[in-house]
């Protein structure tokens, strides 16, 4: 796929402190025009403060953010016209019914299509007539996502858009991200669900402790393999002509962990002199990467 | 742009039913009260009270004793009654509470922000409607004062016109609650914090009135109360001074009220918007 160089969001050394606690330290990054850019990591890495200073709820501390070329803090509101997003805790107005709801923002923003948010609606298996307050956790998130992807906003901005839903609206949800982008939109999706993010996003970027700690093509995972291999012998290293196809993950004993991020033809004449009684084949997946970073320590994945 | 339709909509679809508990209370209290009002014979025992109520406690009416006796001056102590007093009050507070910090306690704030509104023309849009929605209450206060003199007990002994500066101070007192909630409201994250400061206000104001009114050496305090300007008692025996006096105390009312909503919308326009637990 072919993502386009044009940057649609800039954050540059974007900071947020609260008194002694830094929520966003420092976090460089910039998401192209068209793609489907993840945002990952544990509870409180800084993942909605992010989102939240680009849509200028806050003021970042440090540093600056830019959406199509408008400066986060002082231009928020040009921000927000080219901006939809899905807040994690979407709240609504309980008194209002589903159509209520869909008819005001209708109206707040004029780009927003009423024949298309109630299209999602239905898609989404949500029935409007119910009012707000008798809506279950899910219907209520039903209603939140007819709302935000009924726009035609250049970016769309969701977190944890998957929250609370049955799998198939897990599946049109995650086929209407995919639409948005077949469309040209930009989508940044934060989740904790990685099969998701997998699944449909182009990059991902890991927050950890309000600080940016790994970038992720996703193409590139994809081509990236985990080879587990217990051995009868012992292991010399990896030979020098391979050093840059391949990195030990771990050793312990007579288990090695290896770690190929390119296609793994080269180094099948290698595996197959290691003295070998059973070897495992699989792709590195994101869980993977994520684990590097917030359950094994640091370590980068070959790139 | 300061103002939005939308928002206008919703806000009166979240006072509506406020506003029609408020407008049906006011309505008929006048008629309640006059009608009580009218079985107390006050020349029978008029003199009596003059000689036994206190000077000091005299002052507390704001108005001299002997023209609160008169059916004018009776009638005007109903818009210093709790059931005025309170209801104004609590409007104020509680349009006021909702402006910022109840929406962002609930959590509607953030799907309202992240369209492309301006907090200041959320707040704004707001303000008016309240504001709008307290000039009709207090024109129901005093169409139900006018219905219950024009055909009750007193028809043709009281002339309703005297009323208008009254319920243009209630009117005041309205706005000036309201505008200093929303101020509050704005700083505020919770509702029920706002609310509890509110309440401690009013408590306040009354009590600084009070002080301010029985010590002489503390007359000062008085001019720390709101309600120091609220006194439709002594706005309604006509004449000029009736409406000089009213555009003092409704001029320190709506100036107090509007100053606090500016205040507010400056504040909510710079401060951080805290995530809906």
């Amino acid at each position: 796929m072919r993502i386009d160089s044009i940057m649609l969001v800039h954050a540059d050394n974007l900071t947020k402190r609260y008194g002694a606690f830094t929520a966003l330290d420092g976090c460089s990054l910039e998401v192209a025009q068209g793609e489907i850019f993840g945002l990952l990591g544990p509870n409180g890495a800084g993942k909605t403060t992010f989102l939240r200073t680009l849509l200028g709820f806050i003021r970042p501390t440090a540093g600056r953010a830019t959406v199509a070329g408008f400066d986060c803090a002082t231009e928020s509101l040009r921000v927000r016209e080219q901006t939809a997003y899905l807040p994690g805790e979407a709240r609504l107005f309980r008194r209002m019914n589903g159509h209520g709801v869909l008819d005001f923002f209708a109206d707040l923003r004029p780009t927003c299509s009423r024949g298309d948010a109630t299209r999602i609606a239905d898609r989404l298996g949500l029935d409007c007539s119910r009012q707000v307050a008798r809506m279950s956790t899910g219907m209520r998130q039903k209603l939140a996502l007819a709302v935000v992807l009924a726009t035609d906003a250049k970016l769309v901005i969701l977190d944890e858009p998957t929250a609370n839903l049955d799998p198939t609206a897990r599946a049109e949800v995650l086929d209407l991200v995919l639409e948005a982008r077949a469309a040209g939109r930009t989508v940044i999706f934060s989740s904790h669900v990685l099969s998701e993010v997998e699944a449909t996003c182009d990059r991902v970027v890991i927050l950890r402790a309000g600080r940016l700690v790994h970038e992720q093509s996703i193409h590139d995972l994809r081509r990236s393999h985990r080879i587990t291999a217990r051995l009868a012998g012992p292991f010399a290293g990896v030979p020098e002509s391979l050093a840059g196809r391949v990195s030990v993950a771990g050793h312990d004993g007579g288990r090695v962990v290896l770690e190929a991020a390119e296609s793994l033809a080269p180094l099948l004449g290698w595996l197959a002199t290691l003295p070998v009684e059973e070897m495992q084949v699989e792709p590195v997946g994101l869980g993977a990467v994520y684990d590097r970073f917030h359950r094994n320590g640091f370590s980068q994945l070959p790139k | 742009m300061l103002f939005n339709t939308a928002i206008w909509k919703r806000t009166w679809g979240d006072q509506r039913v406020l506003v029609l508990s408020l407008a049906a209370l006011w309505a008929a209290f006048p008629w309640i009260y006059i009608s009580l009002s009218a079985q107390i014979q006050m020349s029978a025992f008029q003199d009596v009270l003059l000689r036994a109520i206190p000077q000091e406690w005299q002052k507390l009416s704001g108005v001299p004793f002997a023209e609160v006796a008169t059916h004018t001056g009776r009638v005007a102590l109903a818009f210093i009654d709790p059931v005025v007093v309170l209801a104004a009050t609590v409007w104020g507070i509680t349009r006021g509470s909702d402006a910022v910090s109840g929406q962002l306690e609930r959590g509607t704030m953030e799907m309202v922000l992240a369209a492309p509104v301006g907090r200041v023309a959320v707040f704004v849009t707001q303000a008016l409607a309240t504001t709008l929605a307290a000039l009709v209450l207090a024109g129901v206060l005093l169409l139900g004062v006018a219905t219950a003199i024009a055909f009750g007990p007193w028809a043709g002994q009281v002339d309703p016109v005297r009323f208008v500066p009254a319920a243009a101070n209630v009117f005041g007192l309205m706005v000036c609650m309201a505008g200093i909630t929303a101020c509050v409201s704005a700083a505020d994250s919770h509702r029920w914090r706002t609310i509890g400061i509110l309440c401690g206000f009013y408590v306040f104001s009354i009590l600084a009135k009070l002080v301010g009114r029985m010590s002489e050496s503390l007359g000062w305090v008085g001019y720390l109360s709101v309600f120091n300007a609220y006194e439709p008692q002594r706005l309604v025996f006509g004449g000029v001074e009736s409406w000089q006096l009213l555009a003092r105390y409704d001029g320190v009312l709506l100036g107090l009220g509007l100053a606090a909503y500016v205040l507010g919308a400056v504040i909510f326009a710079r401060r951080d918007l805290p995530a809906p637990l």
